[in-house]
């Protein structure tokens, strides 16, 4: 046995989980080193080994598997940061990637640009070749025009090319010779392919998803092998997994042939620590938010899955691979709150950032942002900031808030502030609600597992605007990132189109495409040494009924495609248009269609149990530190409110809001209808009073 | 409607009040896109949908393809007057009639009354591009028109549940003059997506009381009127004058029209006056008075900031005079279908008319809407396959004094939210083979800052039996340039036989 490391690296911070042997789990943050993350990351490793008594020489190689979040690929999509990529496309059609079907978000806006392709026209060829809607050939692809391209990428110093023709999904034939030359003559050129990538119907979330994956793959590549190269000279040699956007690990060479699957590596790991601190409740489902600096996301867990979109939009770039559904909005501690000319207050979407950062800071910011509310509701005890390694300035806060939202609302700074808190409350509630509405479910029947430092003072009003009754803030909530790694197993998503009625499906066709994707995916686990009896798989069908537009998802029975199985895939399929949509047409004996074929392959990895804590009595008056005035919010106004020590709390402890739970990494709200309780494993869980539970 | 004075305004709620409405409105246009079946709707999104209060004052709405978007609180308010005494809860009520303030006969709408006890305090509303609703033709678009009755099925406001009872003889009356049963479906959906709204005001009011509710309500439209009009005095008062042209009436070629807006700003109101546009045409190319306000309303929209929310409060210090029997007003019984697409040569004359005097606010033209619909047998399947090209059919927008425009958004009234099918479905769904989808060089006009592009479009038709119908503009004059800027290029359709 030995140690097992989550690392999840931030913007600001690199938060790790460790897992030792005796089954003891121990948070750690470190902060970041945005020019070679790497180096941050070895640094954390080096700190927890200290805590140990270990040096990193002693405590690295006792390291067995280290589970990597990072945020390179999408730091590099946001700041244009990527390779210089080439595509080769068919003839015509070049321009598709920039078009982004003709989209303009903001209707009444005329400043409102397009975003900036990955790949510049010059830089994206139309090559001569064509297959038709089956995969048959029209006209032979042209090798001389692939060639000259190439020739062309090279004087300009392409270092990514992707590939991606019309109807490819149907026949990867043009693609794979294109692929060929490409590898003779720029060896060392990155290279994505959309029919290996990607080989699905509808073309501009195939040539956007293909291009994305190329010009990302170099960044990814070059930091792994510097954190391999780190790691290995420090004396590691156990095994290092990468977070994936799916919520799923994979070894570094699956994550640099599908680099685009790291786009959102770094949250994808809270809903799987969310349902370990949610199981113990005997939940298993849950709303994970995460509220930080600029943003706050919503993510969710369905019957202990992640729930996910097979299509997502990165800065409005389409990307077509599965993902950690997750709603995102411009909301967090440092969002500024502003007036506009109609005299109504607004909160962000503009952030004070790390620098300014809230007035509060002291580092030269002067608006108002959602910390220095928060200060002057007397939530955040200027003194006790990060346990005190931070001061706090109270009357720049004060300051910022009444000059800026106070005056001009003829208020005075606690009822600006007040004002400031429940307008970014509402913010967040819509948000939460925008995700859950989208999936055709009811918030009320999922508790809220909280994650980051900021969340903790807003989640009881987001759940009560919301009504939900149960909040969960786990004793990792400042990394749960990093937690949720530890509870992620390896995972690989295949998915193939065939475009057919239901009513003229070839079976063996079918029955060869799965057979076909299993095979692929049992192998590659088996290469990452997954025992055969780890090995789950599932397979899904995207159905709609004919004519329409948007399909459906649904999963069956794992197996290959029996009379049965498709059957159960249209019962699944009538019941899940009911449940999103609000009908059905199973009685009208309306005909579907099917359009993809997926299967995901999941090896099983150990995990961490939970920290268990002996159970103590209800009393919590070990904990009490004292009361402060600060704002009641369900009561609008303002009082005394009890303020516990969270590392103190044991549990059993049981107190009625309105209370503060102070911790080092984060400050908890319990409002005036909530009560709080610590669980046995160590978890804040806040109940509606009088509530079912 | 209970005294609402002694409510204390609470300004922060205002704020948040503000902030449901506008969630609640875009639930109630995810449910009409997720559940709706023709293209038109839950692809293309040619649909609006909204909340209005008891009087049918716009609450909010969720405004998809902006041109339908400013007929419901007129239509809403005629409603509220024609059956007052005679609004009960559970009722639903259908119109397109542009006769009594529709915009375009296709455009069907569905309103809810919506009662908080015995009281009634709002309505919710949906309203789309239905693939059909009667009249001569499939689809609605009939050139050869020259009376309402042979482009439609009027639907003057009409009860189709009553306290929540189907009338099934009036639903049976209005579908048995349609062709195709998807419309029954999508207006269902239109019913659902006001049922969505129901629910979700009636929930914010149980949670903060009618009255406070209604107090803050008038303080939200009044927040929304000082941004329109602080908009509206940074213009310099004074009356601007602009033209845009109208060709071909579909009935008489080289038929021309002239649409002459005369805009008075003084102070804190700005009055637009349509009296010297040209008669109504003897074809179907004529506005209706809803169609051409709504044209209005999202160019001026444009030109101030895009923050405003969107209620009562924002368009009430706009005015307008559309006189009947005018190009943009059509006098009963004219055929009216083109209407919405009189908003490009609208907005010419608009944006003319005010580039002068606030030349950092405006855009130069906009490409104008040329539409090709193909239809025929897919020899593959032995089915029925209709395609709008839609990828064909969207040209630039407009640049900016600092800011070029936008390629391939198509015109004005759509503004970038009529989406191009995807290219491997539009192979899939019709026998055609695309050849090419390309921006066009040169297509925008020249500038310091540049016109949107255009694309050029090239398919090969893959049935026998095919039928190809255009409609449109922009093939005699182009987007014009302004300030010394260019021109953008003409639209083209052209049919090359083998």
């Amino acid at each position: 046995m030995s140690y097992k490391i989550g690392i999840d690296v931030g913007g600001t911070f690199t938060d790790l989980y460790l897992w030792s042997p005796d089954g003891e789990l121990q948070s750690h943050k470190t902060l970041s080193t945005p020019k070679d993350p790497s180096v941050g990351v070895l640094t954390g490793i080096e700190q927890l080994g200290e805590t140990k008594g270990l040096s990193l020489a002693q405590f690295a190689p006792q390291l067995g598997t280290i589970v990597h979040g990072t945020t390179v690929t999408t730091n590099a999509t946001l700041t244009r940061g990527g390779a210089k990529t080439g595509l080769l496309t068919t003839r015509g059609v070049r321009d598709a990637l920039e078009m982004r079907r003709g989209v303009r978000e903001e209707q009444y806006n005329n400043r409102f640009t397009n975003v900036e392709p990955l790949v510049p026209r010059a830089l994206r060829c139309g090559i001569g070749g064509r297959l038709d809607s089956t995969g048959a050939e029209i006209e032979a692809l042209s090798e001389r025009e692939v060639l000259e391209a190439l020739e062309f990428f090279k004087a300009e110093g392409v270092e990514a090319i992707a590939i991606c023709f019309m109807n490819s999904f149907a026949n990867p034939a043009h693609e794979a010779a294109a692929a060929e030359l490409v590898r003779k003559q720029m060896p060392d050129a990155y290279l994505s392919v959309s029919s290996q990538l990607l080989p699905t119907v509808r073309f501009y979330n195939r040539i956007s998803t293909t291009v994305l994956n190329a010009y990302v793959g170099p960044i990814l590549e070059n930091y792994l092998s510097s954190l391999t190269g780190r790691l290995a000279d420090a004396g590691f040699d156990g095994v290092l997994h990468v977070m994936q956007s799916n919520g799923g690990v994979a070894p570094p060479e699956v994550a640099r042939e599908r680099p685009a699957t790291t786009l959102l590596s770094g949250p994808a790991g809270g809903p799987g620590a969310a349902v370990a601190c949610s199981r113990p409740l005997d939940y298993n489902s849950a709303i994970v938010v995460d509220m930080g600096g600029t943003s706050f996301d919503a993510s969710l867990v369905q019957d202990g899955e992640a729930a996910m979109y097979n299509e997502s939009d990165i800065e409005r770039l389409r990307i077509a691979l599965p993902m950690l559904a997750i709603t995102t909005i411009g909301a967090g501690g440092g969002s500024i709150g502003w007036i506009d000319d109609g005299g109504l207050l607004r909160m962000g979407p503009e952030s004070a950032g790390a620098l300014p950062g809230p007035a509060c800071y002291g580092r030269g910011g002067t608006r108002p942002a959602c910390t220095d509310a928060n200060v002057v509701l007397g939530y955040l005890d200027p003194a006790f900031f990060a346990g005190g390694k931070m001061e706090l300035d109270a009357e720049a806060a004060t300051t910022a808030v009444l000059e800026h939202v106070g005056k001009p609302l003829d208020m005075d700074a606690e009822a600006a502030a007040a004002g400031m808190y429940r307008m970014i409350n509402a913010n967040m509630a819509h948000g939460v609600r925008e995700i859950t509405v989208k999936r055709g479910l009811d918030p009320r029947e999922f508790p809220m597992v909280v994650a980051g430092g900021a969340g903790s003072l807003h989640a009881c009003m987001i759940a009560r605007e919301l009504d939900m009754p149960t909040l969960i803030v786990p004793q990792t909530a400042s990394i749960l990132c990093a937690a949720g790694m530890l509870y992620s197993d390896l995972r690989h998503d295949f998915v193939r189109s065939y475009v057919t009625r239901l009513g003229s499906i070839d079976r063996a066709r079918l029955d060869g495409l799965i057979g076909e994707m299993l095979k692929e995916g049992e192998g590659q686990l088996k290469a990452e040494g997954v025992a055969a009896d780890r090995i789950e798989r599932q397979v899904f069908f995207d159905l709609r009924y004919m004519k329409q537009y948007h399909e459906v998802t649904v999963s069956v029975p794992p197996g290959t495609a029996t009379p049965d199985s498709l059957d159960a895939a249209c019962t699944a399929f009538h019941a899940e248009h009911d449940r999103l949509y609000g009908y059905e047409l199973q009685k009208e004996g309306t005909e579907l269609e099917l359009i993809n074929v997926r299967v995901r392959v999941t090896g099983v990895t150990d995990k961490p149990s939970p920290p268990k804590f002996p159970e103590g009595q209800a009393d919590a008056s070990g904990a009490l530190k004292g009361s402060r005035r600060a704002f009641l919010p369900e009561s609008d106004c303002f009082g005394d409110i009890a303020v516990y020590d969270g590392h103190k709390l044991r549990p059993g402890n049981l107190f009625s809001g309105p209370a503060l739970i102070e911790r080092i990494d984060t400050t908890i709200l319990v409002s005036e209808s909530y009560a709080a309780e610590v669980d046995i494993h160590g978890s804040y869980v806040l109940r509606q009073k009088g509530g079912q539970q | 409607m209970s005294p609402v004075s002694n409510v204390k305004i609470d300004k922060i709620l205002v704020s948040i009040i503000g902030r449901a409405l506008k969630a609640f409105t875009d639930e109630m246009s995810l449910c009409m896109e997720k559940t709706t079946r023709s293209p038109i709707l839950c692809e293309a999104k040619d649909f609006v949908t909204g909340l209005y209060d008891a009087e049918g004052r716009m609450l909010e709405q969720t405004e998809n393809l902006p041109i339908l978007s400013f007929s419901l609180s007129p239509v809403c308010e005629h409603i509220a007057k024609k059956f007052a005494g005679n609004i009960f809860p559970g009722d639903v009520f259908f119109h397109n009639d542009v006769f009594s303030l529709g915009n375009q006969n296709n455009d069907v709408a569905a309103f809810k009354p919506i009662f908080h006890g015995e009281i009634l305090v709002g309505w919710a509303a949906a309203k789309g591009h239905m693939a059909d609703i009667g009249g001569n033709v499939r689809g609605g678009y009939n050139p050869n028109a020259t009376e309402v009755w042979q482009e439609a099925l009027r639907i003057p406001a009409v009860k189709v549940v009553e306290r929540g009872v189907l009338r099934e003889d009036v639903w049976d009356l209005i579908f048995a003059n349609v062709r195709l049963d998807i419309v029954q479906e999508d207006m269902r959906a239109e019913i659902g997506a006001c049922t969505v709204g129901e629910r979700l005001l009636n929930g914010l009011i149980d949670k903060y009381g009618l009255d406070v509710f209604e107090a803050h309500k008038l303080a939200l439209f009044e927040a929304s009127r000082k941004m329109m009009l602080a908009e509206i005095r940074s213009i310099p008062n004074g009356t601007y004058s602009g033209e845009g042209m109208v060709y071909f009436d579909g009935k008489h070629p080289g038929s021309e029209f002239t649409i002459r807006v005369k805009i008075t700003v003084e102070d804190e109101e700005v009055l637009f006056d349509y009296s010297d546009t040209d008669a109504q045409t003897k074809g179907f190319v004529n506005g209706t008075y809803t169609s051409s306000a709504s044209a209005t309303l999202l160019t001026f929209l444009q030109m101030v900031n895009p923050d405003i929310p969107h209620n009562h409060g924002m368009t009430e210090p706009i005015r307008m005079i559309i006189p009947e029997g005018t190009l943009l007003n059509a006098a009963y019984p004219a055929a009216t279908t083109f209407g919405n697409h009189l908003c490009p040569p609208n907005a010419d004359a608009i944006i003319r008319a005010l580039a002068p005097v606030i030349p950092e606010r405006v855009t130069a033209g906009w490409n104008n809407l040329l539409c090709s619909l193909s239809s025929g047998e897919d020899p593959r399947k032995g089915d029925a396959y209709v395609d709008i090209l839609f990828m064909g059919l969207k040209g630039g927008s407009g640049a900016m004094c600092d800011c070029d425009g936008y390629d391939h958004i198509g015109m004005i009234d759509a503004s970038g939210g009529l989406l191009d099918q995807d290219y491997e479905m539009f192979e899939q769904q019709t026998p055609h083979t695309l050849i090419e989808h390309e921006y066009l060089t040169d297509s925008a006009g020249a500038g310091e800052f540049r016109g949107g592009l255009g694309v050029r479009t090239l398919y090969k038709v893959g049935s026998d039996d095919t039928q190809i119908v255009t409609f449109g503009d922009g093939d005699v004059e182009g987007a014009f340039g302004l300030f010394g800027g260019g021109d953008g290029g003409l639209n083209l359709i052209e049919l090359r036989q083998p």
